[in-house]
């Protein structure tokens, strides 16, 4: 096990190197220069390349990003170009915000899909199951925005303010700044749409699936055995069936979690969330390159864990996995 | 009985009457209240906090708060002082002296004295600065520190509009400690770092974490006795619209910026009480198009050939004169609020002219220019017009516009790209042929010179007629107002009959603010000061 996960560990670095330099590649591809978002309605092409050489963007690609790399290596991930501002600061800022909606989200698409997809299964072809069926089609096809959209409409005008619309409230004792809000119901208030805006669509895909891999479950020969042998129809759901059913469900989680940092771009920007997401956005807009590449590392280290993660987690699911 | 009736009444009357007198006296809603925090929301980011080279609207507005300068400008064009006393002009405007006031200091406690002033002015002639205030400086000959508390600059040429300047174009002239500014790095500055960024301004910075919020204090040794009314302001960026106006009305934010106009109806229905502030459109709404193409295909190459569709003068009359109904742009992409307008300067802008007159929407004649240029049904004319996301109103011009365009036999493509694309595009001299954007505020037609002159960089149209040049120059140089408004009005009519410039009408600018923020003054883009700003809570 132990040199399975070395194994895996010293994967991550060929892989997140190959991650970085396309994103790299494809940054300085797309049209446009940060020395024109820098200098903005101050710019003159007599400045522009005194800022290109400056932070040396006339440099080739490659050597821009061996001169990264090799700075990174050092634990200096570069600053912003626009703000001067050390990016691994602004990362560290801002990735719990990120973290805690993704993990909340990934919560709300559990707390919804497992009880779902097991009624659906068991009531399979009921009214029960329709209603999930549809629900789950419903859920997929509705973007996050709009989920957003609907839940602010809601939530923060409707009812007259019941929940924030935008901004963040820290957990208690994690504020990172000088000045900032913290508190356990106000966090969770300021997190509540926002999970609910990015896990409904994950839900809907988990439902479909766990409801497809239960239906496999019930009706294999061990789960007869089981009922045979007398066992009540909870532990034989639950501790049999489930826990079977939720591998393929596992490993789409952890493939899920690319969309989450997806569509945490979007429910961040709506709710105006200090995250990630508007962190590599604002990046990408500003083709402020330093960030950009601060931005492809951390998500690409999370996606690569995370998934890391999920293949342990099947020994768990299936005592009879074993990595060699 | 009916005695008993009056009696009655008589006696309400006097309970009535004593109630009120001893009645504690209610809180006069007009007595400024010291305290508070003011919530602002911005659209977009703060790009950095350099003042005197950061781009962009949202850190202006917090150079104006932290940083203090000579003048400012009052809503109805009038000079008032700042930092300064007074001042005034020799008599052949060569040289202007200010008197400064003694009891001003930076927030590090250093005085802003004389030559603190003149470190600013050097600062920002200085090229290495790279300021985008420098081309407005180029009239300045010297600066000179006479004694402490007077400074004097001496002018190679008469400047017309060098007050003007001082006081509100861009940020206007911000004084930074000379002491903080040797002290920390460009850098260090440009992230706000603690102690960097100082000012003499009525707040002081406390700090700024990009993406989350920026906080600004109460100075409590601001030289304008009593002021500022709050203790603090944050300003946090929501970018989406929705998403700001249910911030407002849940009452998270108390003051919004920059408001869409496309929402605006919806907030008055929504929140009838709250202040919905606007004022004369200063900023234009374009739709630029490009008159000539590098001959080398070098892009910036001063060798020029005419634009293959709009270099023709027929063409551009055509599609940007006769062939488009400013009207019925304004009436569906901006609901009604917007002035149509066809000159350079928009409404709102210091001696700006109507010259609506001189395009009347006429698409038949539209039709016969472009038939006299080569163009028709077997040779239709076709052109991209390039339309950034940072407002959705853009995309409805140019879809309003490309529906005109039909009109007229024309073809136009539509092209959507990011703002940075866009700025990419039409600085470095890329190819496009149209584009629609609103450009900066416009406080006197002088501020547009490095936006339309033959030599700016930001001239994106890229003529090369040297006539503009010259009206900008005897426009800005004449001191004499009424011989300055006529050629004034000549450079907008020249601009206007060569198709230079191309305005499809004013830009409403809104802001908003909750019914207890009282006393702000609005004064557009060009100066945004929350120290009058009190809540009545």
């Amino acid at each position: 096990m132990r040199v399975y996960i070395l194994k895996r560990l010293i994967e991550i670095v060929p892989t997140i190197l190959a991650i970085t330099f396309v994103v790299f590649v494809m940054m300085q591809s797309v049209p446009g220069d940060p020395a024109v978002a820098l200098l903005g309605d101050a710019y003159t092409e007599e400045d522009a390349v005194k800022v290109r050489l400056e932070y040396g963007l006339d440099k080739p690609i490659v050597v821009q990003y061996v001169i990264w790399l090799g700075k990174l290596v050092q634990g200096d991930w570069g600053r912003s170009i626009l703000s001067g501002r050390p990016v691994l600061q602004d990362v560290l800022l801002r990735l719990p915000v990120t973290l805690e909606l993704i993990v909340l989200s990934m919560g709300v698409a559990l707390a919804i899909a497992i009880p779902a997809a097991i009624i659906g299964a068991l009531k399979q072809n009921t009214w029960a199951d329709y209603t999930a069926t549809s629900i789950a089609m419903i859920g997929v096809s509705i973007p996050e925005f709009f989920i957003g959209v609907l839940l602010l409409l809601l939530f923060s005008i409707g009812l007259g303010g019941l929940l924030p619309s935008s901004g963040w409230v820290y957990l208690p004792g994690t504020c990172p700044t000088i000045v900032c809000a913290a508190g356990l119901l106000g966090n969770a208030t300021h997190i509540l749409m926002p999970a609910i805006a990015l896990g409904i669509g994950r839900a809907a895909l988990l439902t479909r699936l766990l409801r497809a891999s239960m239906l496999e479950v019930i009706r294999s020969e061990y789960v007869t055995t089981a009922r045979a042998k007398g066992l009540a129809e909870r532990p034989v759901v639950l501790k049999h069936a489930l826990k079977n059913a939720l591998i393929p469900t596992v490993t789409v989680m952890g493939l899920q979690v690319g969309f989450l940092i997806g569509g945490a771009i979007v429910v961040e920007t709506l709710f105006a969330m200090p995250g990630i997401g508007t962190f590599g956005l604002d990046a990408i807009i500003a083709r402020d390159y330093q960030q950009v590449q601060g931005f492809a590392l951390v998500t690409a280290f999370a996606f690569v864990v995370i998934n890391l993660l999920v293949d342990l987690t099947y020994t768990f699911l299936d005592p009879r996995i074993r990595y060699a | 009985m009916r005695s008993r009736h009056r009696n009655t009444t008589l006696l309400l009357a006097t309970i009535v009457l004593t109630l009120l007198l001893a009645a504690p006296p209610t809180t006069d809603a007009q007595t400024p209240k010291r305290g508070g925090t003011l919530r602002v929301s911005y659209g977009n980011e703060i790009a950095n906090l350099d003042f005197h080279t950061a781009p962009g609207y949202e850190m202006m507005w917090v150079a104006m708060n932290i940083g203090c300068g000579l003048l400012d400008i009052t809503p109805d064009g009038k000079f008032v002082p700042d930092a300064a006393e007074s001042w005034s002009v020799s008599p052949d405007s060569l040289q202007y002296t200010f008197k400064l006031k003694k009891n001003v200091v930076f927030h590090d406690g250093t005085p802003v004295d004389a030559k603190a002033v003149k470190f600013s002015f050097d600062r920002l002639m200085d090229p290495a600065t790279k300021s985008g205030m420098r081309s407005f400086y180029s009239a300045v000959q010297s600066v000179e520190a006479v004694d402490p508390l007077t400074v004097q600059v001496r002018m190679k040429q008469p400047y017309a509009f060098f007050l003007h300047m001082l006081a509100a174009y861009r940020t206007g002239l911000v004084l930074y400690s000379p002491a903080a500014t040797e002290k920390f790095s460009l850098e260090d500055r440009k992230q706000g770092k603690p102690g960097a960024v100082v000012g003499c301004g009525p707040f002081k910075l406390v700090e700024w974490v990009k993406g989350s919020h920026l906080v600004m204090d109460r100075f409590d040794k601001y030289f304008k006795p009593g002021l500022p009314y709050l203790d603090r302001i944050v300003i946090r960026t929501i970018k989406d619209p929705i998403t700001e106006m249910a911030a407002f009305k849940n009452g998270e934010i108390d003051f919004i910026a920059s408001f869409s106009p496309e929402h605006v109806d919806t907030l008055k229905a929504q929140m009838p009480k709250a202040q919905i502030m606007t004022g004369k459109e200063t900023t234009p709404m374009v739709a630029a198009m490009k008159v000539t193409v590098p001959k080398d295909g070098k892009p910036m190459s001063k060798e020029r050939a005419p634009h293959p569709i709009f270099g023709d003068l027929r063409v551009r009359k055509a599609v940007g004169c006769y062939g488009m109904d400013r009207k019925e742009i304004v009436k569906i992409a901006f609901k009604g609020q917007a002035t149509p307008w066809f000159a350079m300067a928009p409404p709102g802008t210091l001696e700006s002219v109507d010259l609506n007159y001189l395009c009347p929407y006429d698409p038949a004649k539209a039709k016969a220019m472009l038939a006299e240029a080569g163009y028709g049904p077997q040779k239709p004319l076709t052109f991209d017009i390039i339309a950034d996301t940072e407002k959705s109103v853009f995309n409805v011009i140019a879809a309003v516009i490309k529906e005109q365009m039909g009109r007229i036999g024309a073809v136009a493509n539509i092209r959507v790209v990011d703002k940075v694309t866009w700025m990419n595009t039409a600085l470095q001299d890329g190819p496009w042929d149209m584009y629609v954007e609103d450009l900066l505020s416009l406080l006197t037609i002088d501020s547009n010179g490095y936006l339309s002159n033959s030599t700016s960089t930001w001239s994106h149209p890229r003529h090369n007629d040297k006539k503009v040049d010259e009206y900008y120059d005897r426009y800005s140089k004449e001191m004499d107002t009424v011989k300055r408004k006529a050629i004034g009005k000549e450079l907008l009519e020249y601009m206007a009959d060569k198709m230079y410039w191309n305005n499809v009408s004013g830009s409403p600018f809104y802001m908003v603010a909750q019914p207890y923020v009282k006393n702000y003054t609005y004064n557009a883009e060009f100066e945004v000061h929350w120290y009058t700003v009190w809540l009545d809570k």
